[in-house]
């Protein structure tokens, strides 16, 4: 037994020292952001001479200008942007429905269904027979190639099948008296009461879409259908493009972008997508969805 | 019993499934695997394609007019850059839309933004591939596209479209890109033939040179660093009067990037110095096992021993070398002049004296003057034509008018009145656009887009009589290195194929020796070098090096008949 | 005797048709849940299975100029290539070496994190903690690995710190020293993926029946005990399922990392299996030889999965399947 005044003064102890604790991780996780934003600010042949630490010293928006001036960057972005606000409801509903068609017990065939899915974490034929099939759905060049092939992942529904676990079979039950076949039960039913998982698995999704250059590069040749990192990755492929060496005639050096140039393409193509999380972050602090649907 | 029947259920929904998805997979998905015979087959509809739309052009062409003056009617060509770093889009600057309204031709570049290799490679297996593809000539690619007929013979294009592309093409390095089956897949940019050596040979320069900051360099009285001591005493002098740049440690020695597979300064580049031959009387000489380069290896392990090498030249990779040049923090460099041009023109503009030069680096103990590697016939890429090009003709021309001379002068200078004019009786850049050529690359690139913004078929021998006068401190490396360039081609594509029995054996012998060589500097004692690098030779031995030896002296007796056949 | 197995005979038809009946209204009366199977089962036919013939260059000498059917047989020949490479103790030392730290040390710490985010009573400190913690996963490691290397060297910020907390007193080349290398992996990938690593269970906290914590403080449990006896044993499912996914992805290194990070000095303690397979295959174009390392990794990685299934299952019983 513990007095009332015990526990609220260890609880104010911890309390004290939980704060000072998170104080400490969002310093040494914002501290590097912050290094980024600052050198980013700076003028780039300044920058280079490094000690830039805590604020620029010679303030320039010559970076970021020189990122804006970048031809087609809009386009990719507009890209980026709509294969994210795309992809990642059409993902996040597929995957939840076909989890929640899994996870449900009575399904016959669930067993092997599962087993298929897992095979597929696991097991896979390599770059060139998947640039044969998506060819021959005529997705080479095709804006729903950032969509289909990126539905669906086994992964994710791993995620989602150990959140719908959790949830009361009372709920289902109701809804299956009231006459609501499965489907309606899912998106009626299932979806408003994981609000966090889905929002966890959108998330990871979305920032997926954002930063995935991979697709863009294999698959798509039109400029106008790239997205927004190609002009990351390019910036970054200037000072690591080592090949050629000697056979390159002399003077035709590739230019480099200064370190200034790189951190304010990051900031520019990254910016975007880190905002979206404030956003979604009301389902992490107040979930309790399913106790108070359950009343 | 029922668990089986279970599953013979699901089984069956599943083959229902299945079904469903090949048909949603289309007729195609099934002949997916048929890669080979279907690359016949596409080969076939685009050929009849092709001539359905270049029907017509029955009359036989002349040869003496340039084909592409006959037909400026708008076309988009896709056109594949296998640098990732190649940021341009064709349009939306002076010289681009000249050209565009002088021939009808735009392009779509396409630039993979991520490893050059996979995107390329993917397409070949693929069996399609753009319309054009411009890669650097060593690539294995090459081959690989040729073996597997993706790409046309520009001989057979010129014959039966565009004969005019023999005036102007350079017969020289069609005869060195002409492939054992008669036929030319390529052409080459930047490349000088022979021919060429004898015309421009005095103004071509070399990307390798010996650098040393100037101040510093004349404060410690510009001693002679040529010799293995002076090379030492010179570090040593340096690192005692300057050992800290702006509160950091001096570094004494700047070199590239050790790679997995070794250090370009310590290779090919410091055996050009020392002018270590790489043949001798018809057979390929391993300049590896030389005594003159041995000396120098130790001569920097020697340099690591007395405290002269720092750590930083073993992590760093060319962002921090970058850095660091920019702040000076090196005494001298085994670096290639034209990766820190940037840097070096902000050292200079801040102060001339502070900046890099070039000096007489290390040399042979017979002080022969090195022999750096010059311009070549291969040149640096090659350009070729897909089997699945879009409209055969008008690549054809597009390429004639490209490797023209009017076409090298059109994308070098701009167009006239816009870009340039005849000042002073020489076609050159109008001021204002010299000037911002100097100062903003990429502005310049956006605007104007002449002077090599589209180098995919520049002629750099050609375009010498138009281009602006150097500037230091560039000018005094270039310089330097005049007279010591030599054309090293023959030495070109000996490598075997990387996935033969010798390629597998020589980049595994290749790894080996990308751990060694930082290894070596780092020996405490010359004995201890010495027993490194015999176990190293060892080693290779053991691994099939006579087979790769072979394999390079064959393709190198080959590439001497071809020259031989050349200067005839 | 003869009568009653006629019997018999007659009987199991009629019983398997009756069984059959009553699979087959049970897949009718659940059509709209095996749809949504289907659909999924579909989907992964077409974009995993169709193309998964591809395996098979493991076991050829693929040349991409010519299809996969047509490619040479070479049976074992890249299996055992790599299992006779010399530098293959070091290589799986190091990979396993880096991921088990990374599962004793990285995997805890995301859900401690979370636990203890969830403590702090003012929503809007815990809104932006969360932000900020989540902020370096949007850094890339080609960029973040240059910033490492200006802040680990010699004259970089971190040894000055160190040497102004006389903690040490020469300034370390961290990078180039091979016994720090596994340290900063670890550390720096810790500290890049806390915040986004929490997420996951940050929902399943928040997933949690408030009326738990209710009858808890009605009990009068203290916040630790119900930190430990309602929070963690709520979201003790996630973490089975993620610790199984982790332990499966043993062999696998974050290559991107590991790739700005190493160089000629620190070799012998950075090179790890997909470097490896980076290097030998895919530099050189040897799809064949990647695929069979692949394969060989694939295999080992869905054995730990059952493996780490099976135990999980039977201490906590919570499994994937």
């Amino acid at each position: 037994m513990y007095s009332f005044k015990r526990q609220s003064a260890s609880s104010a102890i911890f309390e004290m020292f939980n704060s000072l604790l998170m104080l400490i991780v969002c310093f040494v996780t914002l501290y590097p952001i912050w290094y980024v934003i600052v050198n980013a600010f700076n003028d780039g042949a300044d920058a280079m001479r490094g000690g830039i630490y805590w604020w620029p010293r010679q303030f320039s928006l010559d970076s970021f200008q020189a990122v804006f001036r970048s031809e087609g960057i809009m386009t990719a972005m507009g890209v980026t942007v709509a294969k994210t606000l795309i992809g990642t409801p059409v993902h996040v509903f597929f995957t939840a429905m076909v989890a929640y068609a899994f996870s449900r017990k009575e399904l016959v065939g669930r067993k092997l269904y599962m087993f298929i899915g897992t095979v597929t974490m696991f097991f896979g034929g390599g770059l060139i027979p998947y640039y044969l099939l998506i060819r021959d759905l005529h997705l080479l060049d095709n804006f729903l190639v950032y969509i289909l092939p990126a539905a669906f992942s086994f992964f994710d529904l791993i995620i989602f099948l150990s959140f719908f676990r959790e949830i009361p079979p009372g709920l289902e039950e109701a809804a299956k008296i009231d006459g609501a076949n499965d489907f309606k039960i899912f998106y009626k039913v299932i979806i408003p009461v994981s609000m966090p998982v889905v929002a966890t698995i959108a998330l990871f999704h979305g920032v997926y879409q954002w930063n995935d250059y991979f697709t863009g590069m294999i698959f798509i040749n039109d400029t106008n259908l790239q997205p927004i990192q190609t002009y990351l990755y390019r910036v970054v492929a200037q000072s690591s493009s080592n090949q050629m060496l000697a056979s390159m005639p002399s003077g035709m050096a590739v230019t480099v972008t200064s370190q200034s140039l790189k951190l304010a393409t990051m900031v520019v193509t990254t910016a975007p997508i880190v905002f979206v999380y404030p956003f979604l972050q009301k389902y992490f602090v107040k979930g309790f969805m399913i106790g108070s649907i359950k009343e | 019993m029922s668990k089986a029947r279970r599953l013979m259920t699901s089984m069956v929904a599943l083959t229902v499934v299945f079904t469903m998805a090949l048909s949603l997979a289309g007729c195609s998905g099934g002949k997916s695997e048929t890669n080979g015979g279907s690359t016949a087959a596409t080969s076939g509809s685009t050929d009849a394609k092709n001539t359905s739309s270049t029907g017509g052009g029955e009359a036989k062409p002349n040869p003496d007019e340039p084909g592409w003056k006959s037909d400026n009617a708008p076309i988009t060509f896709d056109w594949y850059m296998n640098f990732s770093w190649f940021n341009k889009k064709w349009g939306g600057d002076a010289t681009a839309e000249y050209v565009t309204k002088k021939t009808g031709v735009s392009i779509n570049f396409i630039v993979p933004a991520g490893n050059e290799n996979e995107k390329l490679n993917t397409m070949i297996a693929s069996g399609k591939l753009p319309d054009f593809i411009t890669l650097g000539w060593s690539e294995e690619a090459v081959k690989k596209m040729i073996e597997g007929k993706l790409v046309l013979p520009l001989n057979e294009l010129a014959d039966q479209y565009d004969p005019y592309f023999f005036k102007v093409a350079d017969p020289a390095k069609l005869g060195w890109y002409t492939q054992p089956d008669g036929n030319i897949y390529g052409y080459p940019n930047a490349s000088s033939s022979p021919e060429d050596y004898k015309k421009y040979g005095s103004n071509f320069t070399s990307n390798q040179t010996f650098e040393v900051r100037k101040d510093m360099y004349e404060a410690i009285g510009s001693p002679d660093m040529s010799t293995p001591e002076g090379f030492l005493n010179a570090l040593k002098l340096a690192k005692e009067k300057f050992p800290e740049v702006n509160g950091q440690p001096l570094i004494p020695l700047g070199l590239h990037e050790f790679s997995e597979t070794g250090n370009y300064s310590l290779e090919g580049y410091l055996q050009n110095f020392l002018a270590i031959p790489q043949q001798k009387d018809g057979k390929l000489y391993d300049r590896r096992l030389d005594p003159e380069y041995i000396t120098w290896l130790k001569t920097f392990r020697k340099a690591n021993e007395m405290g002269l090498l720092s750590k930083d030249i073993f992590i760093d990779k060319r962002p921090q070398m970058e850095e660091k040049i920019a702040q000076g923090r090196y005494f001298a460099m085994l670096y290639q002049r034209s990766d820190f041009d940037a840097q070096n023109m902000s050292l200079y503009q801040k102060d001339p004296n502070s900046a890099y030069m070039a000096i007489n680096g290390p040399a042979n103990s017979k002080k022969d003057a090195p022999t750096l590697s010059g311009p070549g016939i291969s040149g640096w890429t090659l350009t070729l034509i897909s089997k699945d090009v879009k409209d055969k003709k008008r690549a054809i021309e597009f390429l004639t008018y490209l490797i023209s001379e009017e076409g090298n002068k059109d994308l070098f200078l701009g167009e006239k009145g816009v870009t340039y004019d005849n000042i002073d009786g020489k076609d050159q850049f109008l001021p204002d656009v010299v000037k911002l050529l100097n100062t903003d690359r990429t502005a310049f690139d956006q605007k104007y887009g002449a002077s090599y913004t589209y180098w995919m078929l520049m002629d750099t021998n050609m375009n010498l009589q138009w281009a602006p006068p150097g500037v230091d401190p560039q000018k005094q490396m270039a310089d330097w290195t005049k007279g010591k360039s030599i054309s090293m081609s023959e030495f070109d594509n000996l490598d075997p194929p990387s996935t033969s029995e010798e390629g597998i054996a020589g980049s595994k012998n290749a790894r080996n020796w990308g751990k060694l060589l930082p290894k070596l500097l780092l020996a405490k004692s010359d004995a201890e070098f010495d027993e490194m690098w015999n176990n190293y030779v060892e080693d290779r031995n053991k691994n099939k090096q006579d087979k790769i030896d072979a394999y390079r002296q064959k393709a190198y007796e080959e590439n001497i008949k071809k020259l031989e056949a050349l200067n005839k | 005797m003869n009568a009653r197995a006629g019997i018999e005979a007659e009987w199991e038809p009629a019983a398997e048709k009756a069984k059959e009946r009553k699979l087959w209204r049970k897949i009718v009366g659940q059509r709209y849940l095996q749809m949504m199977a289907l659909l999924g089962v579909a989907w992964m036919i077409v974009f995993n299975y169709i193309p998964m013939y591809g395996v098979i260059i493991a076991f050829k000498e693929f040349d991409i100029i010519h299809s996969i059917s047509s490619a040479p047989w070479v049976g074992l020949d890249h299996f055992k290539e790599f299992l006779e490479d010399d530098s293959l103790g070091y290589v799986i030392k190091n990979t396993l070496g880096m991921s088990i730290l990374k599962l004793v040390i990285g995997f805890p710490l995301p859900i401690l994190f979370a636990l203890l985010l969830n403590e702090i009573r003012s929503i809007v400190f815990k809104k932006w903690i969360q932000t900020i913690s989540y902020l370096p996963h949007f850094l890339s490691w080609v960029i973040l690995g240059g910033i490492l290397a200006t802040w680990l060297a010699d004259v970089g910020i971190v040894n000055k710190v160190l040497m102004a907390l006389q903690l040490i007193d020469q300034p370390i080349t961290y990078l180039a020293e091979p016994k720090y290398f596994w340290s900063i992996v670890v550390t720096s990938d810790i500290w890049k993926e806390i915040g986004w690593s929490a997420i996951i269970y940050l929902a399943a906290i928040s997933s949690v029946s408030p009326e738990l914590y209710e009858a808890a403080t009605i009990d009068g449990a203290g916040r630790m005990q119900k930190m430990w006896n309602i929070t963690l044993p709520s979201i003790k499912g996630t973490i089975s399922i993620l610790f199984i996914l982790a332990v499966s992805g043993i062999l696998n290194s974050n290559f991107d990392q590991i790739l700005v990070l190493r160089n000629s000095l620190n070799e012998t303690s950075s090179n790890v299996i997909d470097v490896y397979v980076y290097n030998v295959g895919l530099a050189e174009s040897r799809y064949s030889y990647a695929a069979a390392v692949g394969l060989i990794k694939n295999v080992i990685a869905l054995a730990l999965l059952l493996g780490a299934n099976s135990i999980t299952k039977r201490l906590n019983n919570t499994s994937l399947f």
